[in-house]
């Protein structure tokens, strides 16, 4: 796999009087695990709804090669996965993880079709796989946060993605379960050949196998390349316009700032 | 006692009220699970309003109270997912909006209205002992509407109220499912206002699914629960009413409050939950 997944062309979005993104133009080879990164408000976010669909834009988004517009969108955008932020559940709400992982296949099975044998049988695996079966059938809102984001994970790999939009999968989780989460991450996509775009303004947490760094600012992609030529001191300093020092440990790069 | 109770039940405008209690009961507690998931509770007093706001209008140009009701309140429908989704604002705050601004429109009806108001006012209190016929046909078909709704379309409801951005994103119509549950909750409301009435439709959108929600962690108990609190409140409370000759839509409220708070203090879940948090 190596044609683009994921084709970007001009594309720009403006809400009110705030350019959101502006001309934004990239593609994501197939089997690439690609890091879009930057200060808050840079627009990685919005970048990653755009290409989940989740919002409307100028320009245009290709996914698997065909446009990704209303019309013939659905059908390529069933094949993208997307993970969001971790977000707040009611404790009482009356939905368990298993359902949560089942839900990811309704879009699939179309209306009117229930899930059979095949995917009840999936949801299972999967939910071994991302090793969360112990909690499948407590109510979501019970679980921990590392314990959802791996439902949530298990959701978006029931639907059986060649693409895997990952936003801030680690934002509000402690160092072991960040550590524990982006491994299991990486593993799924060495398992699987997936193609991953994930989403973080945390520069502490880049997994190992991210080979591309996308670095976001004010709506535009400022740099786009290699993750160990992203992580040059000068290069941060002026994305975030503040002093910020790079150093070396065991072959990988991390950032210091006062 | 119970020799009182048939000889009640033996009376048309009771058989009547009987009917339209379990179908009213059903209607609104089917609502109420997504008024309640989606943590909407003002919808009911906004659909009202707009209910109420028409069937004034409709009085001061001389149409009928009910279909101009009835428009009214379903055109809110419609604008409100639209509107709240384009706006970037929640739907909660949007509903906040448009009661506000339906019930300065109901009372300034009002005040120019120079006929007498009492069949306005009724629609805001309901009376159970004087529907009519077209009413019940009206009620069974707005009953018939949301049940259909989730028989046939229950993965992507459960979907929708979980999450709406993962559903969408996952190829669920969730502005559709989103859309229709906003129009059909404005059908069951409006159509319900000569029953319980519109101020007290309020209560029966959302304290049936809060009873459930003590309750259950399945959604489909959550429903059937939902729909037993509903009825049960509609039938005691017209029972209530009809043997202390106590307003009937009153009743009905004051019923549903008592179910709640019985299923509130024996919960099973705040019991549950309790328990987490000490590490029982």
């Amino acid at each position: 796999m190596c044609e683009n997944l994921l084709e970007l062309s001009g594309v720009s979005l403006v809400r009110g009087r705030t350019r959101i993104l502006d001309n934004v133009s990239l593609n994501i080879r197939g089997g690439e695990f690609a890091g879009v990164l930057g200060p808050n408000g840079a627009g990685k976010t919005t970048l990653l709804n755009v290409i989940a669909g989740l919002e409307s834009c100028e320009g245009e988004v290709r996914l698997f090669g065909v446009p990704a517009c209303k019309s013939n969108g659905m059908k390529s955008r069933l094949r993208v996965g997307y993970i969001p932020q971790l977000f707040e559940i009611d404790p009482s709400f009356p939905i368990t993880a298993y359902e949560v992982v089942l839900s990811g296949c309704y879009g699939k099975l179309g209306l009117f079709r229930r899930a059979g044998a095949g995917e009840k049988r999936r949801a299972r695996e999967l939910m071994e796989l991302v090793r969360v079966s112990h909690v499948a059938d407590r109510p979501v809102g019970h679980l921990s946060g590392g314990e959802r984001q791996k439902v949530s994970l298990a959701r978006a790999l029931i639907q059986e993605p060649d693409l895997l939009l990952l936003d801030e999968p680690t934002a509000s989780l402690d160092i072991a379960v960040q550590k524990d989460v982006l491994d299991l991450v990486c593993n799924i996509r060495e398992r699987m050949g997936l193609t991953l775009v994930l989403v973080t303004h945390d520069f502490s947490v880049l997994p190992r196998d991210m080979s591309r760094t996308i670095l976001m600012r004010e709506g535009r992609v400022v740099f786009d390349g290699d993750t160990g030529s992203a992580l040059e001191s000068e290069t941060l300093s002026g994305l975030f316009d503040y002093p910020v020092e790079t150093f070396e440990r065991n072959g990988r790069r991390f950032i210091s700032y006062d | 006692m119970i020799e009182h109770f048939f000889d009640v039940i033996g009376m048309l405008p009771i058989q009547r009220a009987l009917i339209a209690c379990l179908l009213c009961g059903a209607g609104c507690s089917i609502l109420s699970v997504f008024v309640i998931l989606m943590k909407m509770p003002l919808i009911g007093v906004a659909m009202s309003h707009a209910a109420f706001a028409g069937a004034v209008l409709g009085m001061l140009i001389g149409a009928d109270p009910f279909i101009s009701g009835f428009i009214v309140c379903l055109l809110l429908a419609a604008l409100i997912g639209p509107v709240s989704d384009r706006s970037g604002m929640v739907p909660e705050n949007m509903l906040g909006i448009f009661f506000s601004f339906t019930m300065g429109l109901a009372f300034l009806g009002l005040g120019i209205l120079t006929r007498t108001k009492v069949t306005a006012l009724n629609l805001m209190w309901g009376s159970l002992l004087t529907i009519s016929n077209r009413d019940i046909y009206i009620l069974l078909a707005v009953t018939v509407l949301p049940a259909l709704f989730v028989l046939l379309f229950f993965k992507e409801i459960k979907s929708v109220l979980f999450h709406r951005t993962m559903a969408r994103a996952s190829g669920v119509p969730e502005r559709m499912i989103y859309y229709t549950l906003l129009f059909i909750t404005g059908a069951v409301v409006s159509a319900n206002l000569s029953t319980v009435g519109g101020m007290l439709i309020f209560a029966l959108i959302v304290q049936p699914a809060a009873t459930a929600m003590q309750i259950t962690y399945d959604l489909k108990k959550f429903f059937l629960i939902s729909v037993a609190s509903g009825v049960g409140s509609c039938v005691s409370g017209l029972y209530i009413s009809y043997v202390f000759d106590w307003p009937s839509g009153a009743s009905v409220v004051v019923c549903a409050t008592v179910i709640f708070a019985v299923s509130f203090i024996f919960s099973p879940k705040r019991r549950d939950s309790r328990s987490r948090i000490q590490g029982v």
